[in-house]
């Protein structure tokens, strides 16, 4: 993972786009994942994405290793993105369309796979947004905890607080499901 | 049996394997948009603005802070250089104005006022000027303007040649029909000879004449000055017209006074009104003459020139320092304007900017909750 974007633009005209690609193609799936499990919609997902990483391209000799990771600035970016994207829409989290197709891809992987599976798909649903987003940054784009609390802007163990009741309250609802 | 760890661990991997994937197409199409340095889209925007905007803000700051010091630095020649075309217009005292003498307008007083000036002679001196044509053309030009004029010139000279530069002096002076108000001649070593010359020239000769005191001997310095007394030389006319108003008022009751002692108390508002209106034409005269005259003080010295004061004939050392704080201060008041009027622009925009921040970081909070 690269440590700096701007100390390595100093070295060399080139090292801040070169860092930057390794940054994208280290994160490219995960910002997307996350983006994804936010909107619920495979197309706004990729218009979304894409311009988080264009917003990013164009602020990489902005970013402060100082302030967090490039990593954690990335998701910081996607989650604007994301929010501004919503916020356009004039729409919350929940949308009708999937990201993908859960349902024939656990189909794929077994009875007892797929039918935990749409299980946990159906209680996703029902989370609230914030809950959500904390899972599909933890579980969907992978990050630590303390990556996690940077992005929202908040502390580190209460972002795993947060984290901790998500997750029950997923599986309670997945309890409930079965 | 399964333990509660074991579920967190089988909803993760399930969680996990809900992930979603980005559409091989659209990966690709984002790759080469990233390998293009995501091209814009639109033409319209200028593409040095874009360069711009990726530049450091830190790398900004010094082009940003060249830019407002070379603005200052314009500002403050114009500025500089207008000061300059004023002070030589105006006679001020500068080496300037040796290579643009004063014409040597003035204005002179109003109407009622011109029989009186007509002789305006002086004791000390024991000679007589016609103004009257001077002042009347002065008048004139000036659209009514009355301006008193006064100079000082400082000229340096050997011991030997105060008397010879004296004698010039007396002949420039009648020359331009002025007048030798006191003049004093010392004789001696270098540093106390010289001498004083208090002369009152026609205005309306002063540059000439100053030309040619300054041709008498090495100018040290030349300082010229102008004082508007328009508004009293007005003011004064008025109250004499008012007064000649209230003599004919007089003269009238006086005609018609019927009795002994009605007659006794117009006659001693007459006398009174006329003692009034004598003081009122002595000032006019005394306004006219100063418009007209001007004051010229002329210096003779022998000895070093730094004696003289300031604003001598060369540009020295002093002169310098004095210029560098004037432009100093010529900058640093450029410097307050450019940010009394740039300072609450600012202001305003950064206000705006946060205002807007702030409710676009509100907005994007209410999205999700």
């Amino acid at each position: 993972m690269e440590q700096t974007l701007v100390a390595e633009a100093k070295d060399a005209p080139r090292a801040g786009d070169l860092a930057f690609d390794r940054l994208y193609r280290s994160s490219r799936d995960d910002v997307y994942a996350y983006v994804a499990g936010l909107l619920r919609d495979e197309a706004a997902a990729e218009e979304v994405t894409a311009a988080a990483f264009e917003r990013a391209y164009r602020k990489r000799n902005r970013f402060d290793p100082e302030r967090g990771e490039p990593r954690a600035w990335l998701f910081g970016i996607a989650r604007n993105a994301a929010l501004d994207e919503l916020r356009r829409r004039g729409r919350q989290a929940e949308l009708t369309a999937e990201p993908e197709d859960v349902d024939a891809r656990a189909l794929d992987e077994g009875a007892e796979h797929s039918e935990r599976r749409l299980a946990v798909s159906a209680a996703l649903e029902r989370l609230e947004p914030p809950e959500r987003e904390l899972i599909a940054l933890k579980f969907f784009a992978g990050l630590e905890n303390s990556e996690i609390a940077r992005v929202l802007g908040i502390g580190e163990s209460n972002a795993g607080t947060r984290l901790h009741r998500a997750m029950t309250k997923l599986r309670e609802a997945c309890d409930g499901n079965a | 049996m399964e333990t509660p760890r074991d579920r967190d661990d089988r909803l993760a991997e399930d969680l996990r394997a809900l992930r979603p994937t980005p559409h091989p197409q659209f990966a690709a199409e984002l790759d080469e948009r990233v390998a293009a340095g995501f091209p814009r889209r639109s033409r319209l925007r200028l593409p040095s603005f874009n360069r711009l905007r990726a530049v450091p803000t830190r790398r900004l700051l010094i082009p940003a802070g060249g830019l407002a010091v070379l603005a200052i630095a314009v500002s403050t020649a114009v500025i500089a250089t207008k000061d300059g075309e004023k002070e030589s217009a105006g006679g001020g005292g500068s080496l300037l104005s040796l290579t643009a003498p004063a014409s040597g307008d003035s204005a002179a007083a109003p109407e009622e006022a011109a029989p009186e000036a007509s002789s305006a002679g002086s004791a000390a001196a024991g000679a007589e000027i016609e103004l009257s044509e001077d002042s009347e053309a002065n008048l004139t030009r000036l659209d009514n303007r009355a301006v008193e004029r006064s100079a000082t010139l400082v000229l340096g000279a050997a011991p030997a040649d105060v008397a010879d530069d004296s004698a010039q002096v007396f002949e420039a002076v009648h020359a331009h029909n002025g007048i030798v108000m006191r003049s004093s001649t010392h004789e001696g070593e270098p540093g106390r000879a010289g001498a004083t010359f208090e002369l009152l020239i026609p205005s309306a000769k002063l540059g000439d004449a100053l030309a040619d005191l300054s041709a008498i001997d090495e100018v040290r310095s030349r300082h010229e000055a102008t004082a508007d007394i328009t508004a009293p030389t007005v003011n004064v006319t008025e109250l004499l017209r008012d007064s000649k108003a209230r003599v004919d008022s007089l003269l009238g009751q006086l005609a018609g006074a019927e009795t002994e002692s009605e007659r006794e108390a117009v006659e001693a508002e007459l006398a009174q009104e006329r003692r009034h209106r004598a003081r009122l034409r002595a000032q006019l005269q005394h306004l006219q003459r100063r418009a007209d005259l001007s004051r010229v003080l002329v210096r003779i010295e022998t000895g070093a020139a730094e004696e003289s004061g300031t604003g001598g004939g060369t540009w020295g050392v002093d002169d310098a320092i004095g210029d560098a704080g004037q432009i100093l201060a010529v900058a640093a008041a450029v410097a307050v304007v450019g940010l009394a009027i740039l300072g609450p622009i600012a202001l305003i925009a950064l206000l705006a900017w946060l205002t807007h921040r702030a409710w676009v970081r509100r907005e994007r909070r209410r999205v999700l909750s």
